[in-house]
């Protein structure tokens, strides 16, 4: 049983690693169209991506500090939102992830059909 | 009618208080600059996901499911340090050293205050008396409480000495300079330093000479002024100790020849510590000063000095025991190494070799 909840702890782990990078990605193609925090949230969980609000937010901070992303406060159903898109230096930076990606992906795939 | 609708009316104002308390929560753990502008995206998010809500169950959520979304969101210092860049005493670089400085401090430091405390709890009468004269819990409680400002002065020293160190790593990376040609030889525990050898060597034969010139006879100092004779018991340790030396001196010269431990040099070892040690608890128990007579000196005045030397003497007696019964514990230690290690360790060793 202590076995077992060690092995799910361990993948859970993994998993959570293994999707740190790629959610970084998934953000910045979500965001080649403007959206607020909100819909850009439920856009990436019916993509099959979920990820919480307390990971999304300070990620997008993050993203905007370092110039990949730019944001602007605007109204929108009688409420102020804050709508992010990506910004030019974005556009290549995710550009370069997504090469680097497919080159992992095609690494990978190589590994297990020889294994 | 008017009943439920001042039911729901208060309900709503109660959960629309809940959630400016949870936003007033969280503002508190961010920084100034940042405050109002992640509050009111947090705050936005929040009510985008309560209208949703609300807009699935056709009503408004009531103060129990609003308190379930906040929980969900998880606890309002952990939501505000997502958001804050992340900060550490002492960052993952240095906190290998640090262990190891502590376990250090720890076992160099804390460990022998503890021994001697024990050792002279248990062995010194006056020492007890002076601290256990209140009874064995009181002198407990005084020692622990002794012990437990000693190690917050050293570990706390330690910890402050690493940030600090830490915050001039993240200034300048000074740990990224690093050359692995300066990294130390590999090391053989069961190799003896020919250096540490030749030391001993060398450290026994002066001592010899030295203890032989001087410390052959009892008079220990003969001058006009002063005059100290040992007692007669002093032949023994003389002899005692001087055999000691020689054999010291003939272990460091094997161990030159043959720089490897063997379970047999390791048990000689273990043998003369145990025999130095015994001797010197036996010698400051002896009262050894049996006569100092002095020109201006009276008499009565010559005996007070020598009792208060020999005991003073005495009182190192469970310092002295304790610190040989750690020698002891290292040497029985090396003796349980050199007999389990692997054959591959004990390269250079000719294995039918006695010595």
């Amino acid at each position: 049983m202590a076995t077992g909840t060690k092995s799910s702890e361990v993948l859970e782990n993994l998993r959570m690693e293994l999707r740190r990078g790629c959610l970084i990605v998934a953000v910045l193609a979500q965001l080649r169209s403007e959206q607020y925090g909100y819909t850009l949230r439920k856009a990436l969980a019916n993509d099959g991506l979920a990820i919480d609000e307390g990971t999304l937010y300070p990620l997008l901070r993050r993203l905007e500090t370092q110039g990949l992303l730019v944001s602007q406060w605007r109204e929108e159903d009688k409420r102020n939102k804050r709508f992010y898109r990506l910004s030019g230096e974005g556009e290549s930076i995710l550009k370069q992830l997504l090469a680097e990606w497919e080159s992992i992906n095609a690494s990978l795939n190589k590994i297990l059909q020889e294994a | 009618m008017s009943k439920t609708s001042s039911r729901d009316s208060s309900s709503s104002r109660n959960s629309t208080e809940l959630l400016d308390r949870y936003l007033q929560a969280v503002r508190f753990w961010l920084p100034k600059a940042q405050q109002q502008d992640i509050i009111a995206e947090l705050s936005e998010d929040l009510h985008s996901q309560i209208e949703e809500k609300e807009t699935a169950l056709g009503r408004s959520l009531n103060e129990a499911e609003i308190e379930a979304i906040l929980k969900q969101r998880g606890r309002p210092v952990l939501v505000a340090n997502r958001y804050l860049p992340q900060r550490s005493l002492i960052g993952p670089v240095l906190f290998p050293i640090y262990c190891f400085v502590m376990k250090v401090v720890a076992l160099c430091y804390l460990v022998p205050w503890v021994l001697v405390w024990i050792g002279m709890m248990s062995l010194s009468s006056s020492y007890r008396a002076q601290h256990a004269s209140s009874g064995w819990f009181a002198a407990i409680v005084s020692g622990w409480s002794a012990l437990w400002l000693t190690a917050f002065l050293a570990l706390g020293t330690v910890t402050i000495v690493f940030s600090v160190l830490e915050y001039l790593e993240t200034q300048s990376g000074f740990l990224e300079n690093w050359n692995p040609r300066k990294l130390p030889p590999v090391r053989d525990p069961h190799q003896i330093p020919r250096s540490g050898s030749v030391v001993e060597l060398v450290a026994n034969v002066v001592f010899e000479i030295w203890w032989i010139g001087n410390m052959s006879t009892r008079v220990l100092l003969n001058r006009p002024e002063i005059r100290i004779v040992l007692s007669p018991v002093w032949r023994y340790f003389f002899w005692s100790f001087l055999l000691l030396a020689l054999v010291n001196a003939a272990l460091a010269g094997v161990n030159f020849a043959r720089p490897y431990w063997t379970v047999l040099r390791a048990s000689f070892r273990l043998v003369t510590d145990c025999t130095a040690a015994a001797l010197f608890c036996w010698m400051v128990k002896a009262a050894l000063i049996a006569e100092i007579t002095g020109a201006n000196i009276s008499a009565a005045r010559t005996v007070e000095i020598t009792n208060v030397i020999n005991l003073a003497m005495a009182r190192a007696f469970p310092i002295l025991l304790v610190a040989g019964v750690v020698i002891l514990l290292v040497d029985a230690y090396r003796i349980f190494r050199v007999k389990n290690a692997a054959p591959a360790q004990l390269k250079g060793q000719v294995p039918a070799a006695v010595l």
